[in-house]
């Protein structure tokens, strides 16, 4: 650590951390594939590192999704609901013979309506935004499940569900989905004003409305980058499973919560970036997919990723609370 | 013997350790000796050596920072001195800690009342210390308990009654009746009759006398010099964080002590610029709103316009109604001679107002964020081609800024909580240097700095004047805004009670319209 405390008091502490606490994850994420590529030969395997890949990607695009709003001090609870329902509706919509690009520009902009109601809670209805996005998550399966009638929807469009399984210069097609989210998101977040406007509004909302900053519509659209990421993610989902099914991506919210926590989020708002909960994602995948390989009881892999919460985020405090 | 002081013996321990000190009727209770406080280089109070007798009415006055704060947080062990002895019952004390001042028999009762709201009178009035039975709390004893100490003190007030349901004033009571039970011997009241009603008061002031009369030490904190009168054996007056004297009732008079609590050496760090004062920028007619009522003035290019008032008099709402972030109910605003309506705080940056508001830490900066982008947080989209935003300029203005302001910080992206409250207010000015205005607004820019920045301070004032624009200052420090305005107004209760020109009325005249006697 006595590297970390030079590093923060020279001039510029935050870039520093930032960067430092990059460089932490992708060394454990490192770490960690280079010890499963030590301890089983089944991981350093083409095959396991695209699933590897295709695992990590969906949750990747989710907590990317969820450190917009959490940056802003928020929380969206509604995420994994959103997939599962937005994986209804491109069902729904195909099933209708609705044409693909139809279907999938109606089911993100059914994400943008969305995350544009998570808005209207907030601002005009004056709800937390934990309160909002838990109701939200229990009713949205529930119009999934009347939609679907409590069974599930399957797609027969071949184009559509072959995407998942594409792989382009080597690399699965859902990791360059997580490269096409990730380069507008980093944009977004860290070199246009929009990004600034979300760390202020998160580190004190009364003095950006102050300063001039649209609070409200800065919280809109973090709710609104949040489900659209989700309904994206639905599209995903629906492509790799083949069927529109409101009660899949149960948890996927916690998962999503856990990879931008890990990627140093902070709940207290004002704090996060965009490669943090990629990493975070990826350790994430990294530790299940290693669990499998090593016949880990799926029950353990349950108790190891919430030990690894505690551990990962308790180091990030540590540090923070030196460098003050 | 009166269920008040039944409970109040209730505990052998709290019996016992009053006895072991006790001090006869009119003997030196608690001495402070070169008492003093310092933040970082601030001294918020200068070495002050003050007794307290046992069984008096202590009043303390002071303006607005003069130190009184300060010494309530010493004497209840919320803060920890920087040099000086305290001597309680002849012994010395370290008043280190809240728990070591509760369990010597100092309590303190506070402007805003600290309790909680949902649970009932009684529940409030033994919290922290209920009665017990077998590990189950015995509600209903309590609430008898409680019901019989509020009779006793000839307060009306239900025991079961939520708190909440209560106005502010009746909570007040109920405070001060749960620091009465409390076996106190030493009980301080800061401003206890700012949210009271006449009859509250005169309630109040009936438990207090018999308070003392019980040989409790009160000492009363108050703006309002009718009560220091009517209520106190001696007063002690506070200037600057310095304690100017001591004197009894008796033997003085409101003009010694008003004389006594403003700063009369008018010093050099109040350099007032000769700027010509040109065409109005801003005219308020009849403007009201949350806090305000009927307020209509004038800011004209090239002059410093003074609001002074007590805190809560509603100077810092109304700067908030011209800046559009709380809602104008009626009245007009004129614009350099056009009516507008201004009903966002967008609206009024659009126009050239610039609002540097009262609290630093609550309204004026991210504290968690960089300085840098604090400064620029008004002007990204200045900053911005399209989406992004020019990374060059966005450094070299804020480094402009700091430069320019003398922020003394080894870069631009340290963060603005590490900041001292001069560098912070500093912040806070250059975001609105850096976006430009005609009219600036200033809600109580020295607050908490130093004398070095509040001069640097006063002399940017003197540099926008120059450029043409107008300034609203908005200070509870009487000197300040006497020096520096060009026109003075007074606001007591949400009204602008008095105006005058340039040094046309005493301190004393302006101190007695805003306090209202």
């Amino acid at each position: 650590m006595s590297v970390d405390t030079t590093t923060e008091s020279a001039p510029a502490p935050k870039r520093g951390r930032n960067i430092l606490l990059g460089l932490t994850l992708f060394g454990l994420l490192a770490a960690l594939w280079l010890a499963l590529g030590l301890s089983t030969n089944a991981f350093w395997t083409p095959g396991n590192i695209s699933n590897l890949l295709r695992q990590g990607a969906m949750t990747a695009i989710l907590a990317v999704g969820q450190t917009f709003v959490i940056i802003t001090a928020g929380i969206d609870l509604s995420v994994g609901a959103i997939v599962g329902f937005t994986s209804v509706i491109v069902a729904w919509l195909l099933q209708a013979g609705v044409p693909l690009w139809a279907a999938i520009i109606l089911t993100l902009l059914m994400g943008v309506a969305i995350g544009a109601f998570h808005g209207f809670g907030i601002v005009r209805m004056g709800l937390p935004p934990f309160i909002i996005t838990l109701a939200t998550l229990t009713s949205l399966r529930g119009i999934g499940l009347l939609i679907t009638n409590g069974s599930t929807i399957s797609i027969n469009h071949e184009g559509f569900t072959n995407f998942s399984r594409m792989d382009f210069l080597g690399v699965p097609s859902l990791f360059w989905m997580v490269i096409l989210v990730a380069i507008p998101a980093f944009v977004f977040l860290h070199l246009s004003r929009f990004g600034r406007y979300l760390f202020a509004v998160g580190s004190n909302s009364e003095a950006a409305r102050l300063s001039g900053v649209n609070v409200n519509r800065t919280i809109y659209l973090a709710y609104i980058l949040s489900a659209t990421c989700a309904a994206f993610v639905g599209l995903l989902l629906a492509s790799r499973i083949g069927i529109g099914n409101a009660t899949q991506a149960e948890g996927w919210e916690l998962q999503a919560i856990a990879s931008s926590v890990i990627g140093g989020t902070s709940l207290f708002g004002a704090v996060g970036s965009v490669h943090g909960p990629l990493l975070g994602a990826f350790i994430l995948a990294t530790i299940n997919n290693g669990a499998n390989l090593l016949n880990v009881n799926s029950f353990w892999q349950r108790i190891i990723t919430g030990l690894l919460i505690i551990v990962i985020v308790y180091f990030d405090q540590l540090r923070r609370r030196g460098s003050r | 013997m009166s269920s008040l002081e039944e409970l109040s013996h209730r505990h052998d321990d709290q019996a016992k350790l009053a006895e072991s000190d006790t001090v006869a009727r009119g003997a030196p209770i608690l001495e402070l000796r070169g008492l003093q406080k310092k933040y970082g280089l601030v001294e918020a109070l200068k070495p002050a050596t003050v007794t307290f007798l046992a069984g008096e009415i202590h009043a303390i006055v002071g303006e607005n920072g003069a130190g009184k704060s300060t010494l309530i947080k010493l004497l209840t062990g919320v803060i920890r001195r920087t040099a000086g002895e305290v001597f309680w019952c002849g012994k010395p004390v370290q008043l280190a800690t809240p728990n070591e001042a509760i369990s010597r028999g100092i309590n303190a009762v506070h402007q805003e009342v600290v309790l909680c709201a949902h649970l009932s009178v009684a529940a409030n009035m033994f919290l922290g210390d209920e009665m017990n039975r077998y590990g189950l709390m015995r509600k209903g004893a309590m609430e008898k308990a409680a019901q019989a100490v509020l009779d006793d003190l000839g307060f009306q007030l239900p025991a079961a009654a939520p708190l909440g349901s209560l106005t502010i004033g009746q909570q007040q009571l109920v405070a001060t009746a749960k620091a009465a039970m409390r076996g106190i011997r030493f009980l301080i009241f800061d401003e206890p009759t700012a949210y009271l009603t006449r009859q509250e008061s005169a309630q109040l002031f009936r438990l207090i006398r018999r308070l003392r009369d019980q040989g409790v030490t009160i000492v009363y904190i108050s703006h309002r010099m009718e009560e220091v009168f009517e209520l106190a054996d001696r007063v002690s007056v506070l200037r600057d964080g310095t304690h100017v004297g001591t004197r009894l009732i008796g033997e003085t008079n409101e003009a010694e002590l008003i004389a006594l609590m403003i700063n009369r050496t008018i010093e050099q760090i109040y350099h007032k610029e000769k700027v010509a004062i040109g065409k109005p920028i801003v005219e308020t007619k009849g403007l009201s709103g949350p806090g305000f009522e009927d307020v209509s003035l004038t800011v004209r290019s090239g002059e410093i316009v003074g609001l002074y008032g007590l805190i809560g008099a509603g100077r810092s709402e109304f700067a908030l109604g011209l800046y559009g972030r709380q809602p104008v109910k009626s009245g007009e605003i004129l614009w350099e001679g056009r009516k507008v309506e201004i009903s966002n705080e967008r609206e009024a940056m659009a126009l050239g107002i610039a609002l540097a508001p009262e609290s630093r830490r609550d309204q004026g900066l991210c504290l968690n964020l960089s300085i840098g982008l604090n400064i620029n947080l008004p002007i990204f989209r200045r900053l911005s081609s399209g989406l992004v935003i020019r990374k060059g300029d966005e450094a070299e203005n804020a480094e402009r800024q700091i430069r320019d302001l003398r922020i003394k910080t080894p870069s631009r992206s340290v963060l603005a909580s590490a900041m001292s409250g001069g560098n912070q207010q500093k912040i806070v000015i250059g975001k609105w240097l850096s976006h430009g205005a005609k009219l600036f607004i200033f809600d109580e820019p020295t607050v908490g700095v130093d004398v070095g920045t509040k001069a640097e301070i006063y002399r940017l004032f003197g540099e926008l004047l120059k450029r043409g624009a107008g300034i609203i200052l908005i200070s509870s420090y009487l000197p300040e805004v006497y020096e520096l305005s060009d026109r003075l107004h007074v606001f007591r209760g949400g009204r602008l009670v008095a105006s005058h020109d340039h040094r046309a009325a005493t301190h004393e005249d302006v101190l007695t319209q805003a306090i209202g006697i």
